[in-house]
């Protein structure tokens, strides 16, 4: 019912592009995966704010045909489905895209139809505004988890398991210098994940029906 | 050949291709990760009583409980998913052209671990109920019978990701789960046992793995779509 | 790149923390408007106390400071603007920050438990604030002088403009007619440190407008990648970041209300008044001081990343002698400065200057894992410099996710602290942010880099300080104090921080040009 779910923002956004330059995106898209385009998206896992994203460039024929039953569709332009499932709130996400890598999300929505690039701000957030689709329902797994959390604890609990396995029975001095050593090797994940705090008005507004809820079903 | 063809072998010597001689050179071998599936559904045109069928989808859509009770909880290894319905695509005003969809589509966007066949069969097997709701105004998903049928229904509506961007880590929910179960716990517990004298730690410590059991991927654990701190004992 | 912004326009609080150009003694003043008419005559009759952005030296003529005894300056709430006059049309394009008002945000700005509204003082209970009026004066008396005036001309209103009363005081008084502010003394002396005892107000950014000496442009800038100790390593910031109507730091004009002429060289102006519970702070110190190796000034300065006395930041002073050391020279260079006013030398300007610099030339780069300056330090959260690049070359600018979220930092330490043990009183700091967006600048930085970690990757932890620490369930907040990877002391972990710093009320204000206070003072505010 709603874009949010805890720490994570869904944001869904479909645009035209020309058909016929849409391989130009397919290829750019390749070419990021590639080691030498890695540069493109060195930011993208600097700005840390991303636990999934995708693009999916489907053009009039991809659209899933399923029976003759079901009209053909007639468009002629290619359509951009982007999902992103990020942490903060809309503005953050958007704003940090346009300061930190407005070049790298240019090539990514190159020659979509008005695409009126990420800089400046204002024609910016309004062509996502516009061409962006509310989630009808959005699920995460760890709803008190941001990215950067799933990370730490990955490393974490990796660096914990291997500590307990090599030095739960160690003398006491020698356990206490390697525990000493292990919490310096972790003190970057050392953390207490709590819900999310409110960061928007519609954030506000998730957390008012929760509580009503809440309240209900205690009652 | 047409050109859309001839642009078709090019995207597979460009794309795939390249991708292709990448991984033969580097030796590298997917291994199950991180992956995304993207899906738009046809819905049938067509309406029963005052609503259109794509309006009863996004209600049920709309209706479908939250969190730790969200059907999608109990479909093993999804990290995030969501669905929308699309009434259509935008206009963007002139000189764009305009044009319109002739169906409504079910958007269904998941993240999630693992090899797809898998992780549909989950989700039949462990929302099947649901699963038959959510589609069952969508275009012959009357002939879905059983998991096999689920699977291939939802392949034939898939599409290909350009890109899949992965900015988290890649392992099996439950591990994810423990990993941020421990992650918590241990937080706590360097919090609590600070300036304790060796035994003293050790000890402690000892009593810490007894209770979180590391290596145990299933309990104690966190809760999948909990809103709430909730820890699953054994 | 050359700004052409008429000075004369602007009001002085948005280039001039006074607290800085020798004013240390301030009144701030509501006022609700009853009638539209007697508001635009006030609005009017003030017009020509209002201090402009004007550079004071320039204007000197005869060679004398042309610097007044006292400033004047004017913003007023949405509701203000509404009692004005100002047309539905011009009001619906203000940001609906503004437009609700910091009551009503209180749950974006974490104001939750004894920060609540509920415990603000008495004149934010009822409905808001219209207009704010302050006074910044060389001395008590000048204050005070300024202030008859402006009771003068209300008393024209005949009660067509009231002032409101409801102010909290250092005697228990509740319906006090203004808020004073003053900076500290000590044995007479004037001094630079709020009431925890840390010297304040270092750090301002540097905007191309700013009219003050260009080499503050470091530290104060945005950072390049150049050497952050020199020039190389900075650029002004864009002036539309503090100022509407101008270029700001997404290559744009930002947004502002309508007409033009309403918003160009206005801005917008967060008041707050925080109580600080020094009782609270000064217990915690001494405590958990005594666990840190370093003690509690070292602790002082993990939690604010500064040393308390000098102001040196801990990412280049580590240890408490280095900081001494550079704390002493510095503050010589303040004596000799001091001593040879009105005319002092240029060595001796020179030598203040080198120093004072260095509490600002500096970035995180050799500090990416916080051994020294922890990442969740109250500076380092505020003004991340450059840090959230992890040291990588990864985005357009160093600064890219901080340049849009400076604010500038204007106020003075009101109270006294008659018992360094206990939290009672009324003492703490009005704080007053000047920024183009609210909730885009001020907001961010409340909720995002104050009350959440999470751009510092440390999860749900908060600013030490000024953190909203839960007071009931779970016992306060927490910190890390990361060491040095290759040593081996362990980090070391703060438990149980209590609330240091309480909201004691504020709202939110417009503040308008010299041209747009004569245009509402008429009552020619049309919109297209």
């Amino acid at each position: 019912m709603s874009n949010i779910a805890g720490k994570s923002y869904a944001m869904n956004v479909v645009t035209p592009a020309k058909w016929y330059l849409t391989w130009l995106n397919k290829l750019f898209f390749g070419f990021v995966q590639l080691p030498g385009g890695a540069a493109y998206l060195k930011g993208l896992l600097t700005l840390s704010l991303i636990h999934y994203a995708r693009w999916a460039i489907v053009s009039p024929k991809q659209f899933p045909h399923l029976d003759p039953s079901q009209p053909k569709e007639t468009i002629k332009y290619s359509y951009m489905f982007f999902f992103s499932n990020f942490n903060g709130s809309w503005a953050q996400y958007v704003d940090s895209f346009h300061t930190a890598i407005p070049g790298g999300l240019d090539l990514f929505w190159t020659k979509n139809v008005k695409y009126p690039k990420s800089v400046p701000l204002q024609p910016f957030h309004a062509y996502i505004t516009y061409n962006q689709v509310w989630t009808n329902h959005y699920y995460n797994a760890y709803p008190l988890a941001s990215s950067n959390d799933v990370k730490n604890a990955q490393h974490l609990s990796g660096k914990l398991r291997a500590f307990n396995d090599v030095h739960s029975n160690d003398d006491p001095q020698d356990f206490q210098q390697a525990y000493n050593a292990l919490l310096l090797e972790v003190q970057g994940a050392i953390s207490i994940m709590e819900p999310t705090p409110i960061i928007s008005l519609s954030a506000q507004a998730v957390e008012e029906r929760l509580s009503h809820e809440s309240e209900v079903n205690s009652a | 050949m047409s050109l859309s063809g001839l642009l078709s072998v090019l995207k597979i010597l460009f794309i795939g291709g390249i991708q292709q001689l990448f991984n033969k050179l580097t030796g590298k071998k997917s291994p199950p990760s991180a992956a995304g599936l993207t899906i738009l559904c046809p819905i049938i045109n067509g309406s029963c009583g005052q609503k259109s069928y794509a309006m009863q989808t996004r209600q049920y859509l709309q209706d479908m409980p939250l969190h730790e009770e969200s059907p999608m909880a109990k479909v093993p290894n999804t990290y995030l998913c969501r669905f929308y319905v699309l009434n259509d695509v935008f206009y963007e005003g002139a000189p764009a052209v305009e044009e319109h969809l002739n169906s409504k589509y079910i958007v269904f966007s998941s993240n999630y671990y693992g090899d797809l066949d898998t992780y549909l069969t989950g989700m039949w097997e462990h929302a099947q109920e649901e699963v038959q709701k959510i589609w069952q105004h969508a275009v012959t998903f009357d002939r879905v019978q059983n998991a096999a049928d689920f699977v291939a229904y939802i392949k034939r509506c898939q599409v290909n990701n350009s890109l899949f961007f992965n900015g988290s880590t890649g392992e099996p929910l439950e591990e994810q789960l423990k990993n941020l179960y421990l992650k918590q716990e241990f937080s706590r517990f360097v919090y609590e046992h600070q300036g304790l004298k060796p035994e003293e730690l050790q000890c402690a410590f000892k009593a810490f793995i007894a209770r979180t059991q590391p290596k145990n991927m299933s309990a104690p654990t966190w809760i999948a779509g909990a809103h709430k701190e909730i820890v699953k004992d054994s | 790149m050359s700004t052409h912004i008429d000075l004369n326009d602007i009001q002085g609080n948005i280039v001039k923390g006074y607290g800085h150009f020798g004013y240390p003694k301030a009144r701030y003043i509501f006022y609700r408007i009853k009638e539209c008419k007697a508001g635009r005559q006030f609005v009017q009759d003030i017009n020509p106390l209002i201090t402009t952005g004007v550079a004071w030296e320039m204007t000197a003529q005869s060679g004398e400071n042309s610097a007044p005894t006292a400033t004047t300056n004017i913003s007023f709430t949405y509701q203000g603007l509404k009692m004005l006059g100002v047309s539905r049309l011009s009001l619906q394009s203000f940001p609906e920050d503004f437009a609700m008002g910091m009551k009503e945000r209180k749950d974006i700005l974490g104001d939750d438990q004894t920060s609540s509204p509920q415990h603000w003082d008495q004149i934010w209970q009822g409905e808001a604030v219209h207009i704010w009026i302050s006074i910044n004066g060389k001395s008590e008396d000048v204050v005070e002088k300024r202030y008859q005036a402006i009771c003068d001309i209300l008393a024209n209103t005949n009660q067509g403009v009231e002032q409101v009363l409801g102010h909290t005081g250092d005697q228990g008084e509740t319906n006090l007619p203004y808020q004073s502010a003053s900076v500290i003394y000590k044995n007479g002396k004037p001094q630079a440190t709020e009431h925890f005892g840390y010297r304040d107000g270092i750090s301002d950014p540097y905007f191309s407008a700013a009219s003050g000496n260009p080499d503050r442009v470091i530290g104060g800038g945005k950072p390049t990648r150049g050497n952050p100790a020199t020039k190389e390593g900075w650029e002004p910031l864009e002036n539309g970041e503090f100022i509407l109507g101008h270029r700001d730091e997404a290559f744009e004009t930002p947004k502002a209300p309508q007409p033009p002429l309403l918003a160009f060289n206005g801005t917008f102006m967060v008041y707050r008044k925080l109580h600080e519970n020094v009782g609270s702070f000064n217990k915690y110190m001494n405590e958990e001081g005594k666990k840190l190796e370093g003690g509690k000034e070292l602790l002082a300065a993990k939690f604010s990343g500064r040393w308390r006395d000098s102001g040196a930041p801990l990412t280049q002073f580590p240890t408490e002698e280095e900081a001494k050391a550079f704390g002493d020279k510095l503050s010589a260079a303040e004596k000799k400065l001091y001593m040879e006013q009105p005319n002092p030398s240029a060595p001796t300007v020179a030598a203040y200057t080198k120093l004072r610099q260095q509490l600002v030339a500096f970035n995180y780069d050799h500090d990416l894992d916080g051994s020294r300056c922890p990442m969740g330090a109250h500076v380092r959260r505020i003004n991340p410099r450059g840090a959230l690049e992890d040291g990588k070359t990864a985005f357009n600018t160093p600064g890219a996710l901080v340049n849009r979220r400076r604010i500038l930092r204007r106020g003075l330490p009101y109270g006294e602290v008659k018992d360094e043990s206990s939290n009672d009183g009324n003492h703490g700091i009005i704080f007053m942010v000047i920024n183009a967006s609210i909730s885009r600048q001020f907001e961010f930085v409340q909720q995002q880099w104050i009350n959440y970690g999470n751009d510092f990757k440390l999860a749900n932890e908060k600013d030490p300080l000024l953190g909203n620490h839960n007071c009931q369930a779970d016992g306060g907040g927490k910190m890390i104090l990361p060491n040095d990877p290759k040593g081996d002391k362990p980090p070391h972990f703060c438990a149980g921080i209590p609330r240091f710093v309480e909201t004691r009320g504020g709202d939110y204000f417009f503040v308008p040009s010299l041209t747009a206070l004569h245009m509402l003072a008429e009552g020619i505010v049309d919109p297209t």
